[in-house]
C-alpha cells in the first residue's frame, strides 16, 4: 500500500463506506472524493439567483444566463452546440456551471484563470453571448424596485455593474453537487468495479482526478470537429469573431478548434481542452468541448479506442482492452458521480419579471 | 476603451476589473473648429450669409464615390445585419418613408431600449462638417461606426459584424471589387456607407429653383414668408447659408421631453447617455435634460446648445427638435414666436444659456402662415426607395474540405 496523498479524504471516504482499492498508479494523483463546503452569503446568492434568469442582462433583453445554462440540464446546453445571442450561434458546448465555482481555470480553453467575476463580465458583454453594453444593464436595475431593494439588501447599496458581478458568483457557489451515490457512499457494486478501473486499467485518473475529478489542465483527447460549427454560418460568425478578438493567425481559414492554442499560440497546445469536470455527467448529455459525444457508453467507447485521431493526442490516452462488463462499470461509476438535480426554487428563480420598467415618480427632482 | 469588452484575457491574466469611466471618445474629443470657423466667417462678413441653392457635397479626397462602392453601401445601410443581433440595421431608424428618420419625438431604439434623441435625416447630411445632434463626430465616415456600436443605436461590434460580411459571398465579391481586399474589412463597410449617404441629397426644391432664377417656384405666400424668415423672424442670422443651417451650437430653448419624467425606459437611456458620456458623479445624479453641446468640452455655458439642423427636406421628418417636442411647423413657428417658449411656457432646462437671438417675435397669424408656408420651400419631392435585396450567408467550406482537414489532423 502507497502512502496517501490526503490522508484526511482517505478517513472521509472511509466513514462513508467507500470500498477504495488504492493502485500505483492512482496514488500519484490528488485523490477523487467529496467537495468541500463553500461559506454563502444568503442575500448575494438570492440576488445572483435572479440575474442568472433574468433576460435584460443581455443587450436586447432576448437571453438569460440560463437559457444556454439550463437547470435540467446540470446547467450546461440543451444541444451539442450552445444557442448563441439573438442573430448569432456558438461553436462550443455550453459547460455544465454545478460545481464551476470550485474550479480555478474556466471555459473549455482555459481563457479565464482568474475567477468568476471576470467569467460573469465576459459572458455579459461578449458580443455573440449576451452582448450587453454594462452600462445599460446597470440603469436597467437601477430602474427595477426589486433589484434596489435585494441589491441593498445584499450589502451592495445601489445596483451598479460590480456588484453584479459579485452576486452571480456567489449564486454559482450554491450549484454544488449534492446527493451523489459516489459521496454518500451508496454505489453499486458495478460503479465500485467502475471506480477500481478509473483509477487503474481505464487510466482516467491520470487527468480527472482530485473531487471535481479534473487536473483543470489542457489535454488533446482528439475529439472530432462538430461540423456544424462551420457548415452553420451563424456558428461560423461567432467562431471567427472570437478567433480574430482573440488574435488567433489565419482565423478566417481555420477548421478546427484551437482549444487551448488560444491561449499560448503554441502549436504544441492545438486541439487541448481544459479536462472537465465528471460530475452530474447524467444531466450534462452531450459530452465534450463541442457535443459530439452524446452517451455515456459511446465516451467509454472512445476511450477504449485510446481516443480520437490528432497527431497531437495526448500520450496518456491508448487502446485499453476494456471487456463488455468492465464498460458497464465504467459507466456505472461515471453515473454513480451524478446527484440530486438543482431545479428547486432554491435554484431557479420562478417569479415573473416586471414586462415593463416603472417610472422613477417626481423624477426632476430625485438623485439616481 | 470600451465596456462591452476587454482585451483577450490570458489565464490568470490580472485583468481584475473594467474602467468603469469609458467614456465615448467622440464625444470627449474637445475642440469646437467647426464652430470657430462658422464664427470667423460670421464676423469676416456683414450679415449672415444669405440663403443660396445648394451645391454638390463635399467629397474626402480618400473616399472616392465609384457606382460600385455606392451600391455597396447602399445595401449595407438596409442591412439589419450591420448591428448587434441582427435586428436594427441604419435604415431601421432612418426609413425612407420616415423621411430617413423615425417618426416618433425618440427615436426607436436597439430592442430592449429607446433612444434619446430624434433621429436625424440622411437626406444631406453629406454636407455638415460635425454629425449628430451635438456635433460628436467629424465626418460621415466615423459617424457609421458609431451608429452601428452605440447600446441604444445598432449595439455591434467590429468582430461580430466583419465575421458576418465574411460568411456572404455577396459581399465578400463586392468588398473585393470596390476595395481590393481578399476580405470585407469593417472600416470599409462604414466608408462604402457614407459614399451611399452622399448620394441622398435634394438641390433642387422650390428654394433652390427660385434662387437659381425660376421666380414662379415660389408662392407669393411664400416670398413674403422669405421676407419675414430674413427679417422680423430672424431666422436666417442661424438658419443660413446652402444648407440653412450655420453648423454652429445654439441654446434656442427647446424644453425638455416630458417622456424623461412619464417613461421608465427612457429614463434607463437617459442615465445611461450620462454615464457613457462621462459625466461627473454628481452630473449624472442631477442632470436631468439633454446638456447637447455640453458633453464636447464640458463647458458649462455649452449646456442646452444643439447644431443648428438644417431646414431642407424638414417636410417629411417631423417630429422636430433633438428630442423631438414638436409635431407640426406650426408649433415650431409658435415657438420662436414665444422667444422660445412652448405652449405652456416651458422652455430649456438650462436658460442661462438660452441665444440672445431668440426673443419674442411679434409675428401675426398671417405671418406666421407666411413663414410656415415658405418652411414648405425647403422640400422638394419625397425621396423613397426599395430596400435592396439582401446577399445571402453561404458556409464558407464545404464538408468534403472539413472532412479533409479532419484527416489532416
Ligand atoms: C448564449 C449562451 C450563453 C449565455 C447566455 C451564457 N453562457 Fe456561460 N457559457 C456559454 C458557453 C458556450 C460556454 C463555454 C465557452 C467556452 O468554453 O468558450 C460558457 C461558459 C461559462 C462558464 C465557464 C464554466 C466552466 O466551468 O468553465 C461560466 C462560469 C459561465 N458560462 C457563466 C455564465 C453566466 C453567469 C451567464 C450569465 C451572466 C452566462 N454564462 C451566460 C454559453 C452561454
Ligand atoms: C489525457 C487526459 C484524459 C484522460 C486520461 C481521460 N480524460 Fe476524459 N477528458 C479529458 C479532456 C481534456 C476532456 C475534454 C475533451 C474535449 O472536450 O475535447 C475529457 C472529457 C471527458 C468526458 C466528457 C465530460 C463532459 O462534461 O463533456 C468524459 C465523460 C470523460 N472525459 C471521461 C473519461 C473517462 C471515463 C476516462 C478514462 C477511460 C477519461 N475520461 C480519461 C481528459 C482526459
Ligand atoms: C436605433 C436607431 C438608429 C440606428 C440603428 C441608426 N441611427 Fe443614425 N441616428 C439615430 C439618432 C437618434 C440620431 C441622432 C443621435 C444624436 O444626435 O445623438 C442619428 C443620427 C445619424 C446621423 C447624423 C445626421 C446629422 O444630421 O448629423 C447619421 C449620418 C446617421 N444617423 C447615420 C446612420 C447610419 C449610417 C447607421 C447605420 C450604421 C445609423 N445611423 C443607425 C438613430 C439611429
Ligand atoms: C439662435 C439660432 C437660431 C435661430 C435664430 C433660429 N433657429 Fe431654428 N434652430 C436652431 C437650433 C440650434 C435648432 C435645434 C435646437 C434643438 O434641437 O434643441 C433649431 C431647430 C429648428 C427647427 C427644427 C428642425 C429639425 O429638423 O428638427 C426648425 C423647423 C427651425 N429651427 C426653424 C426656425 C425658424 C422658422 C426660425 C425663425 C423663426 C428659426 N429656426 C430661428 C437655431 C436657430
Amino acid at each position: 500500500m502507497v502512502v496517501r496523498v490526503s490522508t484526511g479524504r482517505a478517513l472521509l471516504a472511509a466513514t462513508l463506506g467507500v470500498g477504495l482499492v488504492v493502485t500505483a498508479q492512482a496514488a500519484s494523483y490528488p485523490d477523487i472524493g467529496p467537495l468541500p463546503q463553500l461559506k454563502i452569503d444568503k442575500a448575494k446568492a438570492a440576488l445572483g439567483k435572479r440575474l442568472f434568469f433574468d433576460k435584460r442582462l443581455s443587450g436586447d433583453a432576448g437571453i438569460a444566463c440560463s437559457d444556454c445554462h439550463v437547470p435540467e440540464k446540470a446547467y450546461a446546453s440543451k444541444e451539442a452546440l450552445s444557442p448563441g445571442y439573438p442573430g448569432n450561434g456558438h461553436f462550443r458546448n455550453a459547460s455544465s456551471l454545478v460545481n464551476t465555482a470550485h474550479k480555478n481555470i474556466w471555459n473549455w480553453d482555459g481563457r479565464i484563470g482568474t475567477n468568476l467575476n471576470d467569467m460573469t463580465r465576459e459572458m455579459i458583454t461578449e458580443d455573440y453571448i449576451m452582448n450587453m453594453d454594462m452600462r445599460i444593464m446597470q440603469e436597467r436595475m437601477k430602474q427595477d424596485p426589486l433589484y434596489v431593494k435585494m441589491f441593498k439588501e445584499a450589502g451592495y447599496g445601489e445596483p451598479s455593474n460590480g456588484s453584479v458581478r459579485k452576486a452571480i458568483p456567489e449564486y454559482l457557489k450554491t450549484l454544488t453537487s449534492t446527493g451523489a451515490p459516489f459521496d454518500k457512499g451508496t454505489m453499486s457494486a458495478s460503479a465500485k468495479r467502475g471506480m477500481k478501473l478509473f483509477k487503474g486499467k481505464a487510466g482516467c485518473i491520470q487527468c480527472h482526478n482530485g473531487p471535481l475529478l479534473t487536473d483543470q489542465k489542457p489535454h488533446n483527447t482528439g475529439v472530432p470537429e462538430n461540423f456544424d460549427v462551420f457548415l452553420d454560418p451563424m456558428n461560423h460568425q461567432a467562431f471567427m469573431a472570437f478567433a480574430m478578438f482573440q488574435g488567433i493567425p489565419n482565423y478566417r481559414n481555420m477548421k478546427r478548434d484551437p482549444g487551448y492554442f488560444n491561449i499560448t499560440l503554441e502549436k504544441k497546445d492545438m486541439g487541448k481542452f481544459i479536462t472537465p469536470s465528471l460530475r452530474e455527467l447524467k444531466y450534462s448529455a452531450p459530452y465534450m468541448h463541442n457535443g459530439m459525444i452524446k452517451t455515456l457508453p459511446d465516451v467509454v467507447e472512445f476511450y477504449n479506442n485510446g481516443g480520437g485521431k490528432d497527431s497531437n493526442k495526448s500520450k496518456k490516452l491508448k487502446p485499453l482492452g476494456l471487456s463488455a462488463n468492465e464498460k458497464k462499470d465504467l459507466v456505472a461509476f461515471l453515473e454513480s458521480l451524478s446527484g440530486d438535480p438543482l431545479t428547486g426554487p432554491e435554484y431557479v428563480w420562478d417569479q415573473p419579471y416586471p414586462a415593463e420598467y416603472p417610472v422613477i415618480e417626481n423624477w426632476t427632482q430625485v438623485r439616481n | 476603451m470600451s465596456i462591452k469588452k476587454i482585451a483577450p484575457t490570458l489565464v490568470a491574466a490580472a485583468v481584475a476589473t473594467v474602467v468603469l469611466t469609458a467614456c465615448q471618445a467622440q464625444e470627449t474629443k474637445s475642440g469646437s473648429a467647426a464652430s470657430g470657423k462658422a464664427m470667423a466667417a460670421r464676423t469676416a462678413q456683414s450679415g449672415p450669409p444669405p440663403l443660396a441653392p445648394l451645391g454638390p457635397p463635399p467629397i474626402p479626397p480618400d473616399n472616392k464615390q465609384t457606382p460600385a462602392k455606392i451600391e455597396l453601401g447602399k445595401i449595407l445601410f438596409f442591412d439589419p445585419r450591420i448591428g448587434g443581433d441582427a435586428s436594427t440595421g441604419c435604415s431601421t431608424c432612418h426609413e425612407p418613408d420616415q423621411g430617413w428618420a423615425w417618426a416618433e419625438d425618440f427615436s426607436r431604439g436597439y430592442p430592449g431600449t429607446v433612444h434619446w434623441r430624434n433621429s436625424q435625416t440622411i437626406i444631406n447630411s453629406a454636407y455638415y462638417g460635425r454629425l449628430f445632434w451635438a456635433g460628436s463626430v467629424p465626418s460621415l465616415e466615423k459617424q457609421a461606426p458609431s451608429a452601428a456600436k452605440g447600446g441604444v443605436a445598432g449595439n455591434g461590434e467590429n468582430d461580430i459584424m466583419e465575421s458576418r460580411l465574411a460568411l456572404i459571398p455577396g459581399y465578400r465579391k463586392r468588398f473585393k471589387e470596390v476595395f481590393g481586399t481578399e476580405w470585407p474589412l469593417i472600416g470599409d463597410a462604414w466608408r462604402a456607407i457614407a459614399a451611399f449617404e452622399r448620394t441622398l441629397v435634394q438641390r433642387d426644391t422650390p428654394l433652390d429653383k427660385y434662387l437659381l432664377g425660376d421666380k414662379s417656384a415660389l408662392s407669393e405666400e411664400q416670398v413674403r414668408g422669405m421676407a419675414l424668415f430674413n427679417g422680423k423672424a430672424g431666422c436666417i442670422q442661424c438658419h443660413n447659408g446652402e444648407l440653412a443651417s450655420d453648423q454652429d451650437y445654439h441654446n434656442i430653448g427647446v424644453p425638455p421631453n416630458k417622456r424623461w419624467e412619464e417613461d421608465g425606459l427612457a429614463q434607463v437611456t437617459f442615465r445611461f447617455e450620462l454615464y457613457a458620456k462621462g459625466m461627473t458623479e454628481e452630473g449624472y445624479r442631477t442632470t436631468k435634460a439633454d446638456p447637447g453641446f455640453y458633453f464636447r468640452g464640458k463647458n458649462k455655458w455649452d449646456k442646452g446648445k444643439f447644431r443648428t439642423p438644417s431646414l431642407r427636406y424638414t417636410a417629411y421628418t417631423a417630429p422636430y427638435m433633438h428630442n423631438g417636442v414638436f409635431y407640426t411647423m406650426e408649433e415650431v413657428v409658435d415657438f420662436y414666436n414665444r422667444g422660445g417658449f412652448d405652449e405652456e411656457g416651458r422652455t430649456t432646462a438650462y436658460p442661462e444659456n438660452k441665444s440672445k437671438l431668440i426673443k419674442p417675435l411679434g409675428l401675426t397669424d398671417e405671418e406666421k402662415e407666411d413663414l410656415v408656408a415658405f418652411l414648405e420651400a425647403f422640400s422638394g419631392e419625397e425621396i423613397l426607395m426599395e430596400k435592396p435585396p439582401m446577399p445571402d450567408y453561404a458556409p464558407l467550406f464545404t464538408k468534403a474540405e472539413l472532412e479533409a482537414a479532419q484527416e489532416a489532423k
